[in-house]
């Protein structure tokens, strides 16, 4: 106990159950709540952004932390969604007006958010099956490049059938569905499921897949299967994520998810660390509350009267800067391999520590052992 | 060793996410009444002098930036013009713009930023009718008048509701203006039709253009698409030359692509005249040589060439305050967004509010800005301007006439 | 359909590749050393054009004298990266250093942005070179007819350097294995700056080439014809030099005659054809169309 260091010793509190439940689910659970009571605010805005991109940097996570495949493709399988979403939930009037040639049952079909969303999912899991022979077939990241093939050929299918998507013009009027509750009920659904999956035998065997093929296969696991199959939970969840960014922002065009979208889906994934499911969510938060702290810079920072010059393309400098720098220094990202935040989520142990005695008497040893220093 | 370090940075990112989640939280308290219309008349009267808040979001970085950044740059300059001269109705204007980022969700956070933290009463700018929607819901339902700089895509206002305005022409004005001034003034009768497939400026443009064509009663002989970016026209050119020529080219593309276009073209050995939209009313290709002058026009907001005071004192007011020329008609867009804006808080008197301003708006009837007169109407968020074409001479563009759209 | 239609836009695309050549070459070299897709290739490409505007309308130096000064400084920021964002990611896995080329692109176009700002900018060379003149049956300009002699000239140049050359040598070493090489006692970061010497210079003569067909210039001018060059690098086979140059050709070619030939309403899908033409080629050959089989890899 001599020579535990600050840092051992904060460590120590967070092996207190308690301590977890209210860091992780308490104090985030009120914020939410009270977020979701004030809907019109710019801070639930950013905490709805933050939410769609948890589950799209967790989903992405399976495969390229925990399968070992890096897809860069997720853009793609999140314009599908955001269509198929659109397409379930937009009136028949403004279909038969804007998109006719749309199928007519199709046109005459106005699902239920939930059943959009589940088709969304659905809808780009069977695209990723559909294209998962180029997967594979192909390794490194030579897999990564047929990925975004992916991106492009969806966005000149979206570009070019003016009658079923409106092409570049894109669909607008979307209902905006993607409220507080919606948005991190499916957060909630997505990460227990993917945690469910990595930490089950077939996660095991994503894992070892990824460590060493040969290997795996030779302890019998079926690769291709593997492959498909993590594929497609991932495409399942992207377009998920696609439809609650189609329904929380009400206009979707091809133009949006490209290029652009799918580095900053990776570049969340890398930051918060993607062999970690709560790598994503902490990625997720980082990588959309930093640039807010830059904003008032790019904009002219008032400093003893005097004006900064406004310096647009700031905050994307020093987020690309920063992304170089941990990949250099701290390659695993944020979170590394732990699973502390998720892993609390949905253990037992979190919620009974409240009726526990012991557990109180824990924390209190870890708040003196910190305090006082020894 | 790997469990403990991530243990830290997972602390210390902790750290700041409970310190963001922190300064999150206290604005969203102090400002968790809704932005009512009731909730600001009570304190806009007490505040008279007080600056006026106005936001604005411009997608200065990313794809979008060549025709936002001198749209910003032509807002901030109506600003500052407008404080030089002693604000509005003595009460000087604060204006707060963020970067939209050519993305987005970021273009609608930053419209409830504006709102929620910088309690704007008004929102400017924007180019593009995917951002427009984004960040235009957001202000509909705070009930935030939200003045459009560049985006002409017609239906905004319609589907975004009734506190969004266009500064701009719309698209289908702007298309039957040229289709008019090419049957009727030149004599067309049959065109070519190039389109760019992946903006919806350009694909809107061409459609209706092709649309007003056709009911004039004159052939497209040739539709032939492209993507923006794409360097080489060579088999776009065969296919046009293979017609035997038309009598005019309608090329729907937007500025980046402009250069490329007249130069491989008239290289090529096209000589019909060309015409384009407003897209192409930019200084780039204006430098391209001599085959620029060779008969293209560009139906465009107006031409630097106007002699009236109102457009010559922004081209020098622009000149004193960044050293250039405005970029591009977006720069006056900009300009004109934030006089459209000025012209209703000066008509609301002493009662600056958000729905007295968006009332205000609709009321305007002839407002003289740099674009060209402008006018609402309960019916009309886009204002009916009219056209002016213009002529490639000498690397400007030279007013030729104010063409009708019907 | 008649054969002077075909055969022009023959030639466009044999223009087109050989553009997509210079700059396949260069991944191709610091792909085949480093296993690493430097996404900033099309960015120093872009940092070039830019450099060779500011030598030429500030200083209003010759044609000639811009593009060396250009490629100076544009091998400069080149091995700058190299030093500063790859090697310390030299035993990393090819996807970390895939992803550290992404952020320094995304770093170097908003630099470029914020110095150049975003307002597209012409780029107009001499009209002595750019004006187009009727040869035989084509149209070609000084410009056009350099493309294609730079391309060829830089082949041999490039295949004398690693056949007859000890950097050569050591650059053949190092791409087929790179720690037998250093043990051999090759200077391995000799090696990979040299390596990056080449790719930036000839970036920058890709990118002089490019800018004057398309006549303008912008932050992410590089980026997507990066990206073709190295979807044409990878259906010749990346890594292998003849590979690089016959997969830009077949690109060049197969992109402009699908422009030409397919109905007009097609011909937006341009770019899905180019990516699923090297989908196609990885899937029925992996290396390539010229690749070494390199089994364990991949």
């Amino acid at each position: 106990m001599k020579d535990m260091g600050l840092r051992k010793r904060a460590v120590a509190l967070l092996d207190c159950s308690l301590v977890r439940f209210v860091l992780f689910v308490a104090v985030p659970f009120l914020f939410l709540v009270f977020c979701g009571l004030h809907p019109k605010s710019y801070v639930t805005g950013l905490v709805s952004t933050v939410g769609i991109y948890i589950v799209l940097a967790s989903s992405l996570n399976l495969i390229n932390g925990f399968s070992g495949m890096f897809s860069m493709g997720h853009a793609a399988f999140m314009a599908i969604g955001a269509y198929i979403s659109a397409f379930l939930t937009l009136s028949e009037s403004v279909k038969a007006n804007e998109c006719p040639a749309l199928p007519d049952w199709l046109i005459h079909t106005q699902a239920p958010f939930a059943v959009a969303l589940v088709a969304a999912g659905a809808a780009a899991a069977l695209v990723a099956v559909l294209v998962s022979f180029t997967i594979i077939h192909t390794k490194g990241h030579y897999l990564s490049v047929v990925t975004l093939a992916l991106i492009v050929v969806i966005r000149a299918l979206i570009d070019n059938n003016d009658s079923i998507t409106r092409g570049s013009r894109g669909l607008n009027g979307i209902q905006p569905l993607s409220t507080i509750p919606a948005v991190y009920l499916v957060v909630v659904v997505t990460l227990f499921v993917l945690y469910r999956t990595i930490r089950s035998a077939y996660g095991r065997g994503l894992i070892s897949m990824r460590d060493d093929p040969v290997a795996a296969q030779t302890l019998g696991v079926n690769l291709t299967a593997k492959k498909i199959s993590s594929f497609a939970i991932s495409a399942f969840f992207a377009g998920l994520g696609g439809a609650l960014w189609a329904h929380y922002l009400t206009a979707i065009s091809g133009a949006n998810f490209y290029f652009e979208k799918s580095f900053d889906i990776v570049e969340i994934s890398i930051i918060g660390g993607m062999f970690s499911l709560s790598g994503a969510v902490l990625g997720a938060i980082f990588c959309t509350v930093l640039p807010e702290f830059f904003a008032p810079l790019e904009n002219g920072l008032h400093i003893a009267g005097f004006r900064l010059p406004t310096f647009f393309g700031l905050s994307n400098i020093i987020m690309a800067a920063l992304l170089v720098l941990l990949i250099i220094f701290h390659r695993q990202g944020i979170m590394g391999y732990s699973e502390i935040i998720v892993e609390s989520w949905f253990s037992k142990e979190t919620y009974t520590a409240l009726f526990k005695k012991s557990e109180y008497g824990k924390v209190r040893s870890a708040l003196a052992a910190l305090f006082r220093g020894t | 060793m790997k469990k403990r370090k991530a243990t830290v940075f997972l602390a210390a990112v902790l750290g700041v996410a409970v310190a963001a989640a922190g300064c999150g939280s206290n604005t969203g308290t102090t400002t968790a009444a809704p932005t009512s219309a009731a909730a600001q008349e009570t304190t806009a009267p007490a505040a008279s002098s007080e600056p006026i808040r106005i936001g604005g979001i411009f997608n200065v970085t990313g794809d979008q930036s060549s025709i936002d950044a001198p749209a910003q740059k032509g807002f901030d300059l109506a600003v500052d013009l407008i404080n030089k001269a002693g604000g509005i109705n003595g009460r000087l204007i604060e204006a707060t713009s963020y970067d939209g980022q050519t993305d987005q969700a970021v273009c609608a956070n930053n419209a409830k930023k504006l709102i929620e933290q910088d309690k704007v009463i008004a929102i400017g700018g924007l180019s593009d009718s995917d951002y427009a929607y984004a960040a235009g819901a957001v202000a509909q339902a705070a009930g935030i008048p939200i003045v459009f700089s560049g985006a002409t895509t017609p239906d905004i206002p319609d589907t975004v509701g009734n506190y969004a305005f266009l500064t701009a022409f719309g698209d289908n004005t702007c298309a039957y203006a040229t289709a008019n001034f090419l049957f009727k003034t030149q004599g067309a009768k049959t065109v070519y039709v190039l389109i760019d497939d992946s903006m919806s400026y350009t694909t809107n443009l061409a459609s209706y253009f092709i649309e007003h064509w056709k009911e004039l009663g004159g052939e497209v002989v040739l539709e032939d698409h492209f993507k923006s970016g794409d360097y080489d026209f060579s088999a776009q050119i065969q296919r046009y030359l293979a017609t035997g020529e038309t009598d005019a080219m309608f090329i729907s593309s937007g500025p980046d692509d402009a250069s490329s276009i007249i130069q491989q073209f008239r290289e090529g050995g096209a000589t019909a005249p060309m015409i384009s939209g407003d897209g192409w009313d930019s200084d780039l290709w204006g430098v391209a040589g001599d085959l620029a002058n060779q008969d293209i026009y560009v139906g465009t907001h107006y031409a630097t060439s106007d002699e009236s005071d109102v457009v010559q004192n922004f081209i020098k007011a622009y000149n004193e305050k960044y050293g250039i020329d405005p970029e591009n008609a977006f720069a006056a867009l900009g300009y004109d967004c934030m006089m459209v804006l000025k012209k209703a808080i000066e008509d609301c008197g002493g009662d600056v509010t958000s729905a007295n301003i968006r009332d205000k708006i609709e009321a305007i009837q002839g407002l003289q800005c740099v674009t060209g007169t402008i006018s609402y109407s309960a019916e009309s968020h886009v204002p009916a301007k009219s056209v002016v074409i213009t002529k490639a001479e000498d690397n400007h563009l030279v007013f030729v006439e104010n063409a009708a759209s019907n | 359909m008649n054969i002077t239609y075909f055969l022009t836009i023959l030639v466009s695309g044999l223009k087109l590749g050989s553009i997509y050549a210079i700059v396949a070459i260069g991944y191709s070299i610091v792909y085949g050393i480093l296993r690493l897709i430097n996404f900033a290739h099309g960015d120093i490409m872009t940092i070039g054009v830019y450099l060779i505007l500011v030598f030429m309308n500030t200083m209003g130096l010759p044609l000639f004298v811009c593009v060396l000064l250009s490629v100076a400084l544009s091998v400069g920021v080149g091995l700058l990266i190299e030093r500063l964002a790859y090697r310390p990611l030299r035993d990393a896995t090819e996807e970390t250093t895939l992803i550290s080329s992404l952020a320094v692109s995304a770093l170097l176009q908003n630099v470029l942005q914020i110095i150049f700002s975003a307002q597209r900018k012409p780029f107009l060379l001499p009209k002595s070179i750019s004006t187009p003149m009727q040869v035989g049956m084509f149209k070609l300009s000084v410009i056009n007819i350099a493309t294609y002699v730079v391309t060829a000239v830089f082949l041999v140049l490039l295949y004398a350097l690693l056949k007859k050359t000890k950097i050569g040598a050591a650059m053949r070493a190092c791409s087929e294995n790179m720690r037998a090489a250093r043990l051999m006692g090759v200077n391995v970061n000799r090696v990979v700056m040299f390596a990056f010497f080449i790719g930036s210079a000839m970036a920058v003569v890709a990118g002089l080439l490019l800018a004057g067909e398309y006549k303008t210039v912008y932050p992410s001018l590089g980026f997507v014809p990066g990206l073709k060059a190295f979807c044409a690098a990878v259906v010749g086979g990346i890594g292998s030099l003849g590979g690089a140059v016959t997969g830009a050709f077949v690109i060049g070619v197969a992109e402009i005659l699908f422009q030409g030939l397919m109905p007009t309403t097609m011909t937006a899908y341009r770019d899905a054809f180019v990516f699923l033409l090297m989908v196609a080629v990885l899937l029925l050959r992996p290396n390539g169309l010229f690749g070494k089989n390199e089994g364990g890899r991949s």
